[in-house]
């Protein structure tokens, strides 16, 4: 799962521009909605979108899940905890990178 | 006929045909051989510049900023010149003198460079025994003045700080004033032809570069420190503009007793007459006959156009002073009609200006000048047609006025960025005179064709 | 030691927290350069002011307005025919440029007044315009003016015009992104939500950070169109000063230049609850994921497969002839920031090329952040970089092509070493399927052009026919 986990962070490092927002707090909300996101469309669960923030999530959500199960096989022999255990161990992962060790002296600044 | 001398009436500025001084002071500096103008401000005044000069000659200069940020601008931005001066110094083996060109924001904030200069000059004997740089104070406030004057400031600071009464030399000093490397070749064509040994401020005919196998050819200026340092034991000084220049030859007539001469502009034949005699005066060399065929040429070569093709045709000129008086008197020359010069800063030395007078006296039209002028004094009179102009001679910044109401411009002075290598030709000397009237007729050509306005007189031209 | 000193930075040692080489296995956790920090005085960095981002970044684009530069004329010159941002109306904002030409008694006095003659006689020379933005700049700031003060005197006195004041003199920050910041903020806090805009479509977006290089704004436009969707403004490709006042009702923020124009599509998120979606509208498969995401966030997924499809058909002949003639080259990218990142995988992904070296001038370490992740291992990243550090960067690499600047392009040129506007372009517009084509092909142009051999050849040392003859027989005549 390890392995798992690092190959789908590199991807969204090399791909995604919404871990790299401009603070911590909307790199926190991003990883968590576009990752969780991610792994409900990868377990086929239903998906209610509310809010426009929902949809944003979603509209990243869509284009990772798809791109994750283009480039990795491996993905759809994953079961329902597996797809979860990776979602949670990539946002950790992007989490360490992105706020906690990054070091952007910005990231915390209290105004954009 | 008359010739009339207004001051704009608005305040503002639509459209400025000058820039402000350090731009001046900039294009001064990067004509001294081993030279890096250091400007005091923030980074857009050398940027700026530097695009301004990368796009007229296609030609990379370095010009330096102290990079003022907002601690500067409260405590003061002396710090800022120390730190640059020494980054330069280290980083640029070569680097033998420095004008540290001031702007509004350093001036406002009232900055020492005079006390920074002595300073770091002491820090410079301690750190760098063995380096001579010549640090320079160049006042040049944004907020006064114009692109001319600061133009003419840098070259009387630096003749004012390098000057020395040395033996006398068989030079002439040539003041050129804001030209063109094709004006400078031209200049010392005409003083080879004379014989005469010049001594060139400044000599851009380097900014040329080619690109060489090697990869080793740069644009650089070419007037070395001893070339200034010398201009005071010069024969005699010419100054090409009175507003570029003629400041510094006074100095060294006042300070060292180098007779000088403020010769009108040598823009057309005229003009080109009386700076060789000027020549001859301070040098005591004939002119040669080979300049008279050249002389003779320029005429055969406006005559075959003046009558036929530039009489009655009104122009409307602007740029730098000099250039524009010079094409002015240029124009009564061929026949052209200069109806509107305009002059794009407040200086009161224009109303004193011989120039004037003497384009009065020869004038085949009414002639209005408006000083303190921008592009807009010469676009709405086109708009509202209250006057008709045939022909615009100015630099590339007015090229919307003539492609938006099908006006035939020749590009000339500074910038020229939308024709392709300009600044290559000379406008000065009877050259010059013969490149001007042969594009100001193939551009009249040209315009004919593409409106399909009696083109067919050509065929049988 | 993966943070680099170039040798021509002994003496400003500092620099060394400015460069970076990336290795195998590294990330931004352990190595990030420094940016938007004080620039090095006399370091001969690209930088420019914060006046240069306010103004020819942002609103120097802005199609409808008189563009007051308060202070002495320079600023005012220098904006002015410095820019490739057509519009569809003629392109008035290519063509003017008011001053309030700030003199010296103007110092000592202020120069509230003549701003405010200068803004009334310019209403008056250009009666059809309603619309100002104002720029302060290093004179006036310092002086204390207060040109606010000034403006909503005659909005009151003339009654239909409105006016935007952005201070920003050049000395604040440490490069145009100051700039780029102070007139989002303003905007925001001034402008946006002071008029309603006609809603035409139930799908509704800005487009944020793109400014109509060359017609970039054009065929994003087409595209949306397409898909049905309105954009109530383009921040600020040929848009109206009134079309960036309704901002507040878009439904999505699609935002390509997070670097100029990221903190309005913050605020607006912050305030009035509009995502913000980051795309990269360069590269032809980076712009297929930012209309795929933009059809998802509205459910126009069938639209915008329509799109790409007729697009990709249309021009990904023509994009895999250059990628056949382009692959494998090397190449730098020196521009201000975002383009960085915005360019270097896409150029590997969509044309095989490899950037392997990359400066920027006012990125900060967020765009640092992107682009080390989307680097390559190898390349050289480096925040404003300047001219000794170029030189070495191009002693140490081999480079086919370098996207910068003019001025830097005709400094390289003397090396033999071709550059493409990475600023302006050579022949765009760049964005979208038909820029991702255009670019190669001035890519290939350039790379392929026949002078770069006869650059390199000294004829006195070639082992021509003709160069043999001499000393021989004269009576020979031979042919080539």
């Amino acid at each position: 799962m390890k392995e798992k986990i690092e190959e789908v962070t590199a991807l969204i490092q090399e791909q995604c521009l919404w871990q790299f927002f401009s603070r911590s707090w909307d790199r926190e909300e991003n990883i968590e909605g576009i990752m969780t996101m991610t792994g409900k469309i990868l377990n086929g669960d239903k998906i209610n979108l509310v809010t426009p923030v929902d949809k944003a999530f979603y509209s990243d959500a869509k284009f990772l899940a798809a791109d994750i199960q283009k480039k990795m096989p491996w993905i759809s022999e994953l079961d329902k905890s597996g797809i979860l255990e990776l979602v949670e161990g990539v946002k950790n992962r992007l989490l360490y990178i992105t706020v906690k060790k990054s070091r952007n002296c910005e990231l915390n600044l209290s105004n954009y | 006929m008359s010739c009339e001398l207004v001051l704009k009436e608005r305040t503002g500025i639509i459209n400025p045909i000058y820039t402000c001084q350090p731009a001046g002071a900039q294009f001064a500096g990067i004509g001294i051989k081993d030279c890096i103008p250091l400007v005091h401000g923030g980074q857009g005044c050398s940027m700026f510049v530097r695009l301004l000069f990368a796009q007229h000659f296609k030609e990379n200069f370095d010009i330096a900023s102290s990079s003022l940020h907002e601690s500067a601008a409260v405590f003061g931005g002396s710090i800022r010149v120390e730190e640059a001066v020494e980054t330069l110094i280290v980083r640029y083996p070569h680097l033998r003198i420095i004008p540290i060109i001031t702007t509004c924001s350093t001036e406002t904030i009232g900055d020492d460079i005079e006390g920074i200069i002595r300073k770091v000059n002491k820090k410079i004997e301690e750190k760098h025994p063995d380096r001579d740089v010549k640090l320079i104070a160049v006042h040049t406030p944004s907020y006064s003045g114009s692109q001319v004057t600061g133009y003419d400031n840098a070259i009387s600071a630096i003749v004012k700080a390098l000057a020395k009464k040395d033996e006398p030399s068989e030079k002439l000093n040539i003041f050129t004033g804001w030209v063109n490397p094709g004006d400078v070749s031209e200049i010392k064509h005409v003083l080879s032809e004379m014989q005469v040994d010049g001594n060139i401020l400044m000599d851009t005919e380097t900014f040329d570069a080619p690109i060489m196998p090697d990869k080793s050819a740069f644009a650089y200026g070419n007037t070395t420190i001893e070339e200034i340092v010398d201009s005071a034991n010069a024969i005699g000084s010419i100054a090409l503009s009175r507003y570029e220049g003629a400041n510094a030859a006074k100095y060294l007539t006042d300070k060292f007793g180098v007779p000088s001469i403020v010769t009108p502009t040598p823009i057309g034949i005229n003009n080109t007459d009386i700076f060789l005699e000027n020549i001859s005066k301070l040098t005591g060399k004939p002119i040669p006959e080979s300049l008279i065929i050249e002389r003779g040429k320029a005429i055969d070569a406006i005559v075959d156009l003046a009558h036929m093709f530039f009489a009655n045709k009104k122009v409307a000129i602007f740029g730098n002073p000099d250039l524009v008086f010079g094409l002015a008197q240029f124009c009564l020359e061929c026949e052209l009609e200069p109806v509107l010069l305009l002059l794009g800063d407040d200086n009161t030395l224009y109303k004193i200006d011989p120039r004037l007078k003497a384009l009065e006296e020869k004038a085949n039209c009414d002639i209005k000048t408006i000083w303190n002028a921008d592009l807009w004094e010469l676009e709405s009179r086109v708009k509202d047609k209250s006057i008709d102009i045939d022909l615009i001679l100015g630099h590339s910044k007015g090229r919307y006025i003539a492609i938006d109401n099908d006006i035939p411009m020749v590009r000339v002075g500074f910038p020229t960025f939308d024709r392709a290598g300009l600044w290559k030709y000379p406008v000065i000397g009877y050259k010059g005179a013969e490149w001007l009237a042969e594009t100001i007729a193939n551009t009249i050509f040209a315009s004919m064709e593409s409106k399909h306005d009696r083109e067919w007189i050509i065929n049988v031209w | 030691m993966p943070l680099k000193l170039f040798c021509c930075d002994e003496c400003i040692p500092e620099r060394q927290n400015h460069v970076y080489v990336k290795e195998e296995g590294e990330d931004t956790t352990q190595f990030l350069p420094l940016s938007n920090i004080e620039t090095i005085p006399g370091s001969l960095s690209e930088r420019g002011c914060s006046y240069c981002g306010a103004k020819l970044v942002i609103g120097g684009v802005i199609k409808d307005c008189i563009q007051m530069i308060h202070g002495p004329v320079g600023c005012a010159y220098d904006t002015w025919h410095t820019k490739r941002y057509p519009s569809d109306n003629d392109n008035f904002q290519l063509k003017y440029i008011w001053s309030s030409d700030t003199k010296e008694k103007h110092i000592i006095f202020g120069a509230e007044k003549q701003l405010k003659k200068a803004i009334k006689e310019a209403f008056k020379e250009f009666p059809e315009i309603k619309r100002m933005f104002v720029y302060t700049t290093c004179t006036t700031a310092l002086i204390g003016d207060n040109p606010k003060a000034v403006c909503r005197e005659i909005e009151e006195e003339l009654g239909d015009v409105d006016i935007f004041v952005v201070e920003c003199p050049g000395f604040a920050g440490v490069s145009q992104s100051k700039g780029h910041h102070e007139l989002n903020i303003g905007w925001m806090r001034d402008k946006v939500g002071t008029l309603e805009p006609e809603i035409t479509s139930k799908y509704t977006i800005n487009v944020i950070g793109d400014y109509n290089i060359q017609g970039d704004t054009y065929v994003l436009q087409k595209y949306l169109d397409k898909m049905g969707i309105q954009v109530i403004a383009h921040f600020t490709g040929n848009v109206t000063y009134d079309q960036l006042r309704c901002m507040h009702r878009a439904k999505l923020n699609v935002v390509n230049c997070a670097r100029s124009a990221g903190y309005i599509a913050n605020e607006l998120k912050r305030v009035y609850d509009i995502p913000r979606m980051d795309v990269d509208t360069w590269g032809f498969e980076y712009v297929k994921v930012a209309l795929r995401k933009i059809g998802a966030f509205f459910g126009l997924e069938d639209k915008a497969e329509e799109v790409i499809s007729e697009e990709v058909a249309k021009y990904e002949g023509k994009l895999a002839w250059y990628k056949e003639r382009l692959k494998g080259k090397q190449i730098c990218i020196w521009t201000g920031g975002p383009r960085l990142w915005h360019w270097t995988k896409a150029l590997e992904d969509d044309l095989g090329m490899e950037v392997v070296a990359m400066s920027s001038k006012f990125g900060h370490q967020e765009d640092f952040e992107k682009v080390i992740a989307r680097g390559r291992v190898g390349t050289i990243y480096i925040d404003d970089g300047n001219e000794l550090e170029f030189f070495e960067v191009l002693e140490s690499i081999h480079t086919d092509l370098i996207l910068t600047g003019p001025r830097v392009g005709d400094l390289v040129k003397k090396l033999h070493i071709p550059y493409i506007n990475g600023h302006a372009y050579h022949n765009g517009p760049y964005m979208g399927f038909e820029g991702a084509v255009n670019m190669a092909r001035d890519m290939y142009n350039a790379i392929y052009s026949p002078m770069w051999s006869l650059a390199g050849k000294d004829p006195r040392v070639v082992d021509s026919p003709m160069w043999s003859l001499a000393g021989k027989d004269p009576s020979v005549v031979q042919e080539l």
